[in-house]
């Protein structure tokens, strides 16, 4: 048994017999000519790119379309056909030509196109291997699949039934390879010198892709310890794919929509993977952050694009730009401020910067026309019915060259505010949806700096003053007949989470990472039992009473549940 | 007969990735000879239209100009397609002209 180590690519463990790939020689026999051959190998990246874009893998399928180009390209078959006449076989031609053509792409300057070296090389692979008759790459068995590198057209094609894991001599954690294990869930570990030849000889290959090593011929006791960290990790898998599968619901059905709150849009595809049902909580800042200069409207409307995408037919939540005198923005024009937390920021931006948010409103009324998401504004900082007549003004500034009045996107407000809270009555009627930002309403509240540690015991959103007010809001929401979301770190904590719940709140927006203990916290109660332990929360003495009240109602739903009914 | 004509490539991907493989196929389809040049970057370097690995080598950025010249019996088909074609944005999502 030896141990080798590599580079961690993708978590996991797998024990399986190792199948190696090699790239075609060019000792022997050429059976096939290079026009047949080429002919066969773009007939079978045609065929797997179907099957790939069947298989609702489109990226995938583009890079083999791409390569299916590349098996008649006139330079690659230009050039191998000169090798030849210069007495070269079609199959070193082929793979000279494949090699060269490889070089000068990763020779230029553009990354991406030098990534497509990768490609060229592949496909002068596959003729070669048509030209000399060898069968296709695959798997008889599970097997652990060991290369100096694998091309990416021979990694899709591997029957993924059979492949439980991956190694490479070289390769990198960027490789398509590793990508695809990712994707897979299957271990894989680049890097591992002498690899090849030690796979050459064994019977089993160990992979530890969380660790970054192969055991050549794993022992007893090797294969004990791997097998325990994939039962684990399988074990692991299925519990969470069933949590992603389960609804947001109380133990007797109640169901909350479960939402996500993102910082950028490429967070937006994996909030929908993790299994949120929208978007509650779009931060834009980013867009506006380390800059000279503001933002194009275009490439706002990119942005905020991809992070709808993700959604068909779901709401999505842009929020406008949150920033103030605490954030020095070079291009904001601002006048210094000795409290900018109570101070110029936010909606309140218009005073002196009004076109920075009109083009910021421009850009997400393009996003929205172009989108099958529900696009819904969000206005932070709005204190009453004149800070909502201002957001509407705005809209219609930026909405003035525009004719898709069919689709207007929902308007709605960040009840952070205290003022917002106590006028929750007056401003329902005045908008579409309420979302409660905990965070600052906690800190509004109670008049504790968010950024003051030693004020952390008087930051607790559980706060009975805080509850009461969620209380306030979610009554006047529900007269009006609009939903309420809260999208505050209070959402995403499971004794939060439970109480709002029991508030009434429709909708609970959160970081992706919390999904799974909100969706085990809140399905370990009934409804009428969060209902009355909110209902007396809201009279606790303290944010720790009333903390410790829920908290234990949790535990004790999650230890028997069965016995309370 | 020679016809050719210079583009504005202003798809986000530029000639990389899938708008250059609709490029390759769209030129395969006419008999001409057609090449391509980039004019921003490699404005002495001409390539054949038909090769994939030729258009990517000429790295065709988003923003770039390009000559597209074509010589033979549908030259100036060839070219009126390559031209709408790119002007279309090669099957990407353009973004709106800086005035917006």
């Amino acid at each position: 048994m030896r141990v080798l180590g590599g580079v961690s690519a993708a978590p996991g463990a797998a024990i399986g017999a190792p199948w190696i790939y090699r790239a075609p020689s060019s000792r022997g026999e050429d059976r096939l000519d290079l026009r047949e051959a080429t002919k066969a190998a773009e007939a079978e990246l045609v065929a797997l790119a179907d099957r790939l874009r069947h298989a609702g893998r489109a990226e995938d399928a583009g890079i083999l379309d791409a390569q299916a180009l590349m098996a008649h390209d006139p330079e690659l078959i230009g050039g191998a056909r000169r090798r030849m006449r210069d007495g070269a076989a079609a199959s070193a031609a082929i793979l000279a030509e494949g090699e060269a053509q490889a070089a000068a792409l990763s020779a230029l300057d553009n990354e991406i196109v030098a990534a497509r070296a990768v490609d060229v090389r592949d496909v002068a692979q596959r003729i070669a291997r048509a030209i000399r008759g060898d069968v296709g790459p695959r798997l008889e068995r599970p097997s652990v699949a060991v290369a100096a590198d694998l091309p990416p057209s021979v990694t899709v094609e591997l029957d993924q039934e059979l492949l439980l894991g991956i190694a490479l001599e070289a390769g990198s954690p960027t490789a398509h390879a590793a990508i695809l294990a990712r994707a897979l869930g299957i271990p894989a570990v680049v890097g591992v010198a002498g690899l090849l030849d030690a796979a050459s000889d064994a019977n089993s290959l160990g992979v530890d892709g969380t660790g970054g090593a192969v055991t050549i011929d794993p022992d007893g006791a090797a294969r004990e310890r791997l097998e325990a960290v994939l039962a684990e990790q399988r074990e692991r898998r299925a519990a969470d794919a069933q949590l992603r599968a389960t609804p947001l619901a109380t133990r007797d059905g109640h169901r909350i929509t479960l939402l996500a709150n993102v910082g950028r849009p490429d967070e937006a595809v994996s909030a929908a993977t993790a299994g949120a049902e929208g978007i509650g909580l779009f931060r834009t800042e980013f867009m506006f952050m380390g800059r000279s200069s503001a933002p194009t409207v275009a490439a706002q409307a990119e942005a905020y694009f991809a992070a709808l995408a993700p959604f068909v037919g779901r709401p999505v939540v842009i929020r406008t730009l949150d920033v103030g005198g605490d954030k020095q923005l070079p291009y904001l024009a601002q006048e210094p401020e000795g409290n900018p937390f109570l101070g110029l920021r936010a909606i309140r931006l218009a005073e002196h910067n009004r076109e920075l948010l009109v083009a910021q409103l421009r850009a997400i009324l393009k996003a929205a026309a172009r989108s099958k998401a529900e696009t819904w504004i969000m206005a932070p900082m709005v204190a009453d019915l004149g800070d909502v007549a201002l957001v509407r003004a705005l809209l219609a500034e930026a909405a003035v060259d525009r004719d898709d009045s069919a689709r207007q996107p929902r308007v709605g407000i960040m009840v952070e505010l205290p003022a917002a809270a106590v006028l929750a009555d007056q401003l329902a009627g005045a908008v579409d949806f309420f979302s409660i930002g905990t965070n600052d309403l906690t800190q509004y509240l109670l008049a504790a700096d968010r950024t003051n540690p030693s004020l952390a015991q008087r930051q607790d959103p559980m706060h009975p003053a805080v509850l009461r007010s969620v209380r306030t809001v979610v009554r006047a929401g529900r007269m009006a007949h609009i939903p309420v979301a809260v999208c505050g770190e209070m959402a995403g904590d499971p004794v939060g989470a439970v109480t709002l719940a029991g508030l009434g709140v429709d909708e609970l927006s959160m970081d992706p990472g919390s999904f799974g203990a909100v969706k085990r916290a809140l399905g370990a109660v009934t409804q009428v039992e969060a209902e009355r332990i909110a209902a007396r929360a809201c009279d606790a003495r303290s944010a720790a009473d009333a903390r410790r009240m829920v908290a234990d109602l949790v535990l004790e739903s999650a230890a028997g549940g069965s016995s309370h009914d | 007969m020679m016809h050719q004509v210079t583009l504005n490539v202003r798809n986000p991907s530029g000639l990389h990735a899938r708008p250059a493989a609709l490029f390759v196929r769209a030129a395969a389809a006419f008999a001409a000879d057609i090449r391509v040049v980039n004019l921003t970057r490699a404005p002495r370097k001409a390539a054949p239209a038909k090769s994939l690995l030729a258009l990517l080598a000429l790295g065709v950025s988003s923003g770039d100009r390009i000559r597209v010249v074509a010589e033979g019996a549908d030259a100036d088909a060839a070219v009126a397609a390559l031209r709408a074609l790119v002007e279309s944005g090669l099957g990407e999502a353009m973004p709106p002209s800086p005035e917006s």
